[in-house]
This record gives C-alpha cells, sequence and structure tokens, in this order.
C-alpha cells in the first residue's frame, strides 16, 4: 500500500507550530507597520494554510497528480485576484 | 476486543469498481482533492470581493475591524486547530486499524467542532446587541458608514458560508463515528475516514484566512 502515514509525532509539532503562529500574528498585529500589517497577516496566514495541507492533509507524502490539482487551484485564485486587481489598481474605481 | 482488528466485513475493503487497493485509495483521494479545488473557487470569489472593497475602503475596513472580539475569534482559531489535530489523529488511528482510539478521536473532534459554533454564535449574538448585523438596524458612528456594513455583510456572508462547512463536516463526522461503532471502518477500509479528514482540514485553513482578514486589520488601531 502506498498510503502516506505520517507520525504523531510530527502532528504534534505542527500542531504546536500552529498555534505558535496563531498567537505571533494576533501579537504582531497590534503593531502598526503600515501596509506590512497586511503583509504580514496574510503571509503567516500562507504559512499555516502550507503547515496544515502537508502535514495534516498529508501532502508531503501525497502523490505528483494531487499535489497538481492543488497547484491549478491556487494558480487560478492568484490569476483572479491578480487581474481583477490590475483593473481596480489602474482605473479610479475609488474617487471618495 | 482487541486493539487491532481489521474491519467487520473485508469483503468491503475493496469497492468492486476498483482493481486494487492502491487504485481505489488514488481515485478516492484525487477525486477529493478535485472536489477541495472546486470549494477553493467557491470561497475565491468571495475573497476576491473583499479584496477589492478594502482596497477601496482600506482605512473604514479596519476601524469596522475593532468592534471584532479578537479573544472570541483567537480562542475559536485555537479550538479549530484543536479539532483539526485530533482530526489528524484519527486517520492515523484508522489507518493502524485502531479501531477504539478512531472512535475517540471521531467524537473529539464533533465535540470541538460543536465548541466553535457555539463560541461563533456567541460572537453572532453579540455583534447584534451592538447593531453590527447588516440590514438589522446596523449602526455605526465612524465616517464611512456604508463601507463598515459592508465589512460586516463580508464577515457575515462568509463566516457563515464556512459555519455551513462546519455542520456539513460534523455531519459527516457523525456518520463516520456510527460507521466506527459497527465495525465497517478500520485498517482495511478507511477512505472515507481519510477523505472527510481532507475536508476537514480545509474548512480549517479557510478559517485561518477568515480569522486573518475580519479579525486582525483592526488591531493595531487599539
Amino acid at each position: 500500500m502506498n498510503e502516506p502515514i505520517i507520525s504523531v509525532k510530527t502532528y504534534a509539532i505542527t500542531y504546536v507550530s500552529l498555534l505558535l503562529l496563531t498567537l505571533a500574528t494576533t501579537l504582531l498585529a497590534y503593531l502598526d507597520v503600515g501596509p506590512l500589517n497586511t503583509v504580514l497577516a496574510i503571509g503567516i496566514a500562507v504559512v499555516k494554510a502550507t503547515l496544515i495541507a502537508a502535514v495534516f492533509m498529508h501532502v508531503m507524502r501525497e502523490m505528483m497528480l494531487v499535489r497538481l490539482v492543488i497547484a491549478g487551484a491556487i494558480m487560478w485564485f492568484v490569476i483572479l485576484i491578480s487581474l481583477t486587481l490590475s483593473d481596480y489598481f489602474t482605473r479610479a474605481w475609488f474617487t471618495t | 476486543m482487541s486493539e487491532t482488528i481489521a474491519t467487520g466485513k473485508p469483503e468491503l475493503a475493496l469497492r468492486e469498481q476498483f482493481y486494487t487497493t492502491e487504485q481505489q485509495r488514488e481515485a478516492t483521494t484525487l477525486g477529493m482533492w478535485v472536489f477541495l479545488a472546486s470549494e477553493v473557487m467557491f470561497f475565491g470569489g468571495l475573497f476576491l470581493a473583499y479584496t477589492v472593497y478594502r482596497s477601496g475602503h482600506a482605512i473604514a475596513f479596519d476601524q469596522a475591524s475593532r468592534d471584532m472580539s479578537v479573544i472570541l475569534g483567537g480562542m475559536n482559531t485555537a479550538v479549530l486547530i484543536t479539532s483539526s489535530f485530533t482530526m489528524a489523529l484519527a486517520v492515523h488511528a484508522a489507518q493502524r486499524g485502531h479501531t477504539r482510539a478512531l472512535g475517540w478521536f471521531l467524537l473529539a473532534t464533533i465535540l470541538i467542532g460543536l465548541v466553535f459554533l457555539g463560541i461563533k454564535f456567541t460572537e453572532y449574538l453579540q455583534h447584534y446587541w451592538e447593531h453590527k448585523a447588516p440590514g438589522l438596524d446596523f449602526q455605526t458612528n465612524l465616517t464611512d458608514p456604508g463601507a463598515v456594513e459592508m465589512f460586516f455583510v463580508f464577515y457575515f456572508l462568509m463566516t457563515m458560508l464556512h459555519a455551513v462547512h462546519m455542520i456539513i463536516g460534523i455531519g459527516l463526522l457523525t456518520v463516520l463515528l456510527l460507521r466506527t461503532g459497527l465495525l465497517t471502518l478500520g485498517r482495511d477500509y478507511h477512505s472515507p475516514v481519510v477523505i472527510t479528514g481532507l475536508y476537514w482540514h480545509f474548512v480549517d485553513i479557510v478559517w485561518v484566512f477568515l480569522f486573518a482578514i475580519f479579525y486582525l486589520p483592526g488591531l493595531h488601531l487599539r
């Protein structure tokens, strides 16, 4: 059987890391660093999501086909956001 | 009952439409991931709409976010991560054929999921009393009231959609728990546990982003 099995220890380390990252992102949000606040919040959320996917969802041991599906999902989302914002940022939609 | 047992119905371990258990595992896993990719599109549209409004009304959104309870939101994030951890342990127990442990971890995941929904409902009530529920006598004294109300429209819509996913997940887990009790899930056949786990973790990932976009932006103004 090629089923990915991950040790309880790895799960536990991931769990504690996720809790610490939640604490870190909350505390960092109290600092006023301008636009960097958003970058920090989303950046740490991406790290947390990656940890959950890699370990809890077994992606680190999963077959290539699954990774391709994930890459497709992310790519679609990036296109959606970037093409839409390229319009909103280059034409004055919000003039208030 | 021994700790390690095979499923009560080993003839069900390999379903008739598959040649090998390996093929069965790959097909179910891939199918679930394709569904999750469609879920990314489902939530993606809402995240896009939020991003557009946020980029146009950044200050109003940050101010609106001050009315969020970071204590309850942070607690709920920890609660949901904990449920993901117990779900991962449930999958692990299923893979090892530890049926009793599987049952306990499924039960723990269900209960922790219900705690999450309880805290979420408390927050909703709180917003309602504070006149922060759009359409239900919404009030704010901030300078851009329309954008502030829009923040709460996104907040309610996205967290409620997330909560619906949680309720569906708890339903799926309850079925798994019953099937574990009937001994039709275990070492030989546990695909349903694995793919329900994938779904549960995905819902956790969605919450990680919801926490980042609704609870954190107002903190630097405090």
